[in-house]
């Protein structure tokens, strides 16, 4: 059983087994009372101490079996009570049809929310990684000691990690790339997936569904190509055949035999939609970057993270040794599922706090409901008490009606549940980590009767402790003047109303801080003319693009073609598109700064582009000039810099100046700035702007392993979406082998960069909008309740001279009280609570004004149109009727 | 003295009640008032009276105490609960119209 279940059943199992061995205690006192009397009986009639005792026992038989027989009758009594207490129930819940389902749908709604998001936590933060010992799999990072950022390790770094490492049965790498093209079936097709080193599988666990996985020195350089392969790609592109085992593939120009299927529930890459994972070869590089690998491994028995961590700082800082202009020095061990899963916590947490909240509320309303019922059937109570059902049994009959409440309820809940999920997984589907793993599950489902049991017990003790096993008469006197228990139950209904309020204020105020947060990050500049452009990213395969000559020469016609096209206006590439697509960083030296060569200095973000991505971006120009095709010549070596760079390390005066990219070095060239531009996000609309370097694409003799990877710009002054066509025949006339993805415009680049705070608002001014209709449908029923209560009252007051209107604004005014009281409540609690949410905030303080006011404003409008009914018929009561009744 | 005849269920039920009507009684008092009031005729065998009274503590019936007994032992005493008394009467009414019709068609002379 899990830990946490033990908490709900290990109090309840031992009160009823201390209980049960009481019980059994008095029964057996009480029986050898009776041997005892008897065999003084016996003794007096004449028979000897023994025999007197033996007869007695004889008479009685067998004690135990006694026993048992006793304890039998107490088993089906309960049985028997119970079943009637659920007919009972069943009948009085269709005698009012009206409360049973305004009762059920309340309870189904707070229920099946609740479920909904569990599954998502449940599958998410709860569960364990679906690999074997999955608490064992850890990622190894590096950091800088002066830079504080967690990143990837270099071939170098993987390769002594590898040869060195004492506290991993073993490690593996694996190198994420935008896709592999496939060709020779067909068209040509990106497939997702990562080169892999040949630990892989084994840190990972799984065996092959067929064939095999990578064997040790598979991974060197000169040994042959192999592949592993998904389940879907076997069945999509191999046709299901055993055969396949054996067979080449094409990926990006190069055969890769196929060795080895994973079995279909296999999962692992962004989205878990990896399908290919080729082997890759690796021999020691002669620098330390690029930092592309990210290292798993899989912890020894006994080995803690920190042992780990220990141990992979040590072979970092050997590396460090080796290549002595690096500045890396540090290594960290973080277990795997964190690395998944951590950046989703604080959402997914948050929306099961307000996702709880509402089935509160829900609570609650059906407490105030089932109060109100309860004082109705005061008549009927008092005649069952006089009829000798104790107190005990009527509350033991009141709370099986409200389980039965809860089961119904639950049970509509669990099937919308099912829908909500179903609607989660398909509007998640980029944004929540595992989402193939979320589904309604036995872990799920023991969460929904728990909720449904709980919510059962919260909302059946309100009216259950005003059961009185009162005395027919009493309540029949009182029955008159429209019955009640008076002030005290008054009190208990206006305090549950006050709870409604005070939660339904926290869960507005979660929503308004978070909706407040997506509009200012929508309305955030990017630093550039986002309409009329269209982009998509195009890879070049290696093997036909080696040099760099290639490479330019086909971007160069490319751009070419596509700028003759009509209706473009401007083209250009560049590797890293914003608002949150950077590629890559690096560090630089500023000249005349000192330095220390293996100390780095400082990370700008830098991007290869090519002459025309300023004018097709819309990016504005600060001072100097933008790039001419004269600064790809050889010889040359410019750069352009961003506003942020340009003051933080120049004073704003930077054109002219000379910069080192890279490593610090005093050998490598230096490189001089021509222009500053405005700032540009690539890291997301809601980071701060990083300082940023631009470089042309290609210089003479350089092309490094990723710029054949690029994104293309085409700015249009109609529709972006119009030139698709052509653009993408553009391309594979140059070659058709090469494919496009990620085809875009960039106003819906824009939009995805937020979809996962817009998800999460949009879901949490969901549940704010449900808990406004509860607390407005609870206000409602306990005002009009109050009005019916206190018409007596109210006939009094108007047949001694008051003013309707008087009546009207007493109603009106004892609902906004309670309003007001709840409200209150509830922006303390938000005022204590919702800095936890500030990592979910952008451009909001978690305590804004504006905010607040807003959410309680609105709250009291709420209040008061929601009891403006109860309030016009307390107007319109006839004094005459009213005084009548008595 | 005839020889003790056989009580069915509902009756024994019937005559334990009746006889903590008249006081609070502990078990083995009870079987023994009801052998006095019937001179030997109605007895409960040990074995079915404790299952009878418990069973009629469960209908809620009767309810239970423990109490000090005169010669200062501890024992459960049975006593008649308001239901248990709507009960014995309904029952005693059925009893005596059973058995007034018995009778009568017992007495019935022989043609």
């Amino acid at each position: 059983m899990r830990p946490e279940h033990w908490i709900y059943t290990v109090p309840l199992r031992l009160r009823s087994l201390f209980r049960r061995h009481q019980a059994d205690q008095e029964l057996d006192q009480e029986l050898r009372y009776h041997i005892e009397e008897k065999t003084a009986q016996n003794i007096a009639k004449g028979m000897s101490p023994q025999e007197a005792r033996r007869a007695a026992l004889l008479e009685m038989g067998g004690i135990e079996k006694r026993k048992e027989e006793c304890r039998d009758t107490r088993k089906v009594n309960w049985l028997r009570d119970l079943l009637q207490d659920l007919r009972y129930g069943l009948r009085m819940l269709r005698k009012s049809p009206g409360f049973t389902a305004v009762a059920v749908l309340t309870l189904a709604l707070g229920i099946g929310a609740n479920t909904a998001i569990f599954s998502v936590v449940n599958a998410v933060l709860l569960k364990p990684l679906p690999y074997p010992g999955a608490n064992r799999v850890v990622m190894v990072f590096l950091h800088d000691s002066s830079l504080q950022v967690r990143g990837n390790l270099g071939g170098a770094d993987f390769l002594a990690l590898e040869e060195q490492q004492q506290s991993f049965e073993s490690v593996a790498a694996y190198s994420s790339s935008d896709g592999f093209t496939l060709t020779g079936d067909g068209e040509p097709e990106e497939i997702p997936g990562g080169k892999v080193t040949a630990h892989f599988f084994a840190v990972l666990g799984v065996k092959p569904m067929l064939g095999r996985t990578f064997s040790l020195g598979e991974d060197r350089v000169g040994q042959p190509l192999t592949v592993v392969v998904s389940y879907k790609f076997w069945r999509e592109h191999l046709r299901s055949a055993p055969q396949a085992i054996g067979r080449s593939i094409t990926i990006n120009q190069e055969n890769f035999v196929v060795i080895g299927v994973m079995p279909a529930t296999f999962r692992f890459g962004d989205q878990s939609t990896d399908q290919l994972w080729p082997i890759m070869q690796m021999q020691t590089p002669h620098q330390r970057p690029p930092y592309f690998l990210a290292v798993f491994g899989r912890l020894k028995p006994g080995v803690s993270l920190a042992m780990a961590s220990t141990d992979a700082t040590r072979i970092a800082q050997s590396v460090t040794r080796q290549y002595p202009l690096s500045a890396v020095a540090n290594a960290t061990v973080v277990p795997m599922k964190e690395i998944v899963v951590g950046n989703s916590r604080v959402s997914l947490l948050t929306l099961l706090g307000a996702v709880g909240l509402v089935l509160l509320i829900a609570v609650v309303n059906v407490a105030n409901l089932q109060m109100s019922r309860a004082t109705a059937r005061q008549k009927e109570i008092a005649i069952r008490s006089a009829l000798g059902a104790g107190r005990l049994r009527l509350v033991r009959q009141l709370l099986t009606e409200s389980f039965l409440l809860g089961a119904i309820g639950g049970a509509l809940g669990l099937a919308l549940a099912y829908e909500g999920v179903r609607a989660i997984t398909i509007l998640g589907a980029e944004i929540i980590p595992r989402i193939d793993e979320v589904a309604v599950d036995s872990h799920v489902l023991a969460f929904t009767v728990a909720a449904a049991l709980l919510s059962s017990i919260l909302f059946g003790l309100a009216p259950a402790s005003r059961v009185r096993a009162s005395r027919l008469d009493e309540s029949l006197k009182e029955s008159g003047r429209g019955g009640g228990e008076g002030s005290r139950s008054r009190v208990l209904h206006n305090a549950l109303v006050v709870v409604e309020f005070s939660l339904a204020t926290v869960l507005l105020i979660g929503a308004g801080l978070l909706i407040g947060s997506l509009a200012r990050l929508e309305a955030v500049s990017p630093g550039f003319q986002p309409e009329h452009i269209l982009t998509m990213q195009v890879a070049l395969p290696p093997v036909h693009y080696m040099q760099a000559n290639l490479t330019t020469a086909f971007y160069r016609q490319l751009l070419e073609k596509i700028q003759a096209m009509p209706g473009v206006q401007s083209a250009a590439v560049g590797m890293s598109l914003p608002p949150n697509l950077l590629e890559i960083e690096n560090p630089f030296h500023v000249e005349g700064q000192s330095y220390l060569p293996g100390k780095s200095t400082t990370l700008a973000e830098e991007i290869p582009i090519s002459e025309g991505y300023f004018r097709t971006l819309g990016v504005p120009l600060i001072a100097g000039r933008f790039f001419t095709n004269e600064d790809s010549a050889p010889g040359h070596h410019s750069l352009v810099i961003n506003q942020t760079m340009a003051d933080r390390y120049f004073g704003g005066d930077a054109v002219g100046k000379r910069v080192q990219t890279g490593d610090a070095d005093p050998k490598s060239t230096w490189e001089t700035i021509v222009g500053v531009v405005g700032n540009v996000k690539y890291e997301g609309l809601n980071e701060k702007d990083q300082p940023t370097m631009y470089v042309p694409y290609y210089s003479d003799g350089w092309a490094p392993w990723f710029v054949r990877s690029m994104f293309v710009i085409v700015r249009t002054p109609a529709d972006p979406r119009n030139i698709t066509a052509s653009v993408r025949s553009a391309i594979s006339s140059l070659d058709s082998t090469v494919p496009l993805a990620r085809i875009r415009t960039m106003d819906e680049l824009l939009s995805e960069s937020v979809t996962s705070p817009r998800f999460a608002t949009i879901l949490l001014g969901g549940f704010a909008a449900l808990a406004l209709v509860l607390g407005a449908i609870g206000i409602y029923g306990v005002m009009s309740y109050a009005v019916a209560q206190r018409t007596h009252e109210i006939g009094v007051r108007l047949a001694l001279g008051a003013q309707r209107s008087n009546v009207l604004r007493m109603v009106l005014g004892s609902g906004a009280k309670l309003a007001f009281v709840g409200i209150a409540i509830g922006i303390g609690a938000s005022l204590a609570f919702t800095r936890f949410l500030s990592t979910l905030l952008f451009g909001v303080s978690p305590t804004d004004p504006l905010i607040f006011s807003g959410v309680a404003i609105v709250l009291t409008l709420v209040a008061l149109l929601a009891c403006y009914i109860p309030a016009r018929r307390a107007m319109r009561v006839d004094p005459m009727v009213a005084l009548r009744y008595e | 003295m005839s020889k003790p005849s056989d009580l069915v269920q509902g009756t024994l039920d019937m005559l334990l009640l009746k006889i903590l009507a008249l006081e609070p009684l502990n078990g083995f008092a009870v079987s023994e008032r009801l052998k006095q009031i019937s001179g030997d005729v109605l007895q409960v065998s040990d074995g079915s009276l404790y299952p009878a009274l418990h069973k009629l503590e469960q209908e809620g019936w009767i309810s239970a105490e423990w109490k000090t007994t005169d010669n200062n032992r501890r024992a459960k005493f049975y006593s008649l609960t308001r239901l248990g008394r709507r009960h014995l009467e309904k029952e005693s009414e059925n009893w005596s119209r059973l058995s007034t019709a018995i009778s009568r068609v017992v007495k019935l002379k022989e043609a």
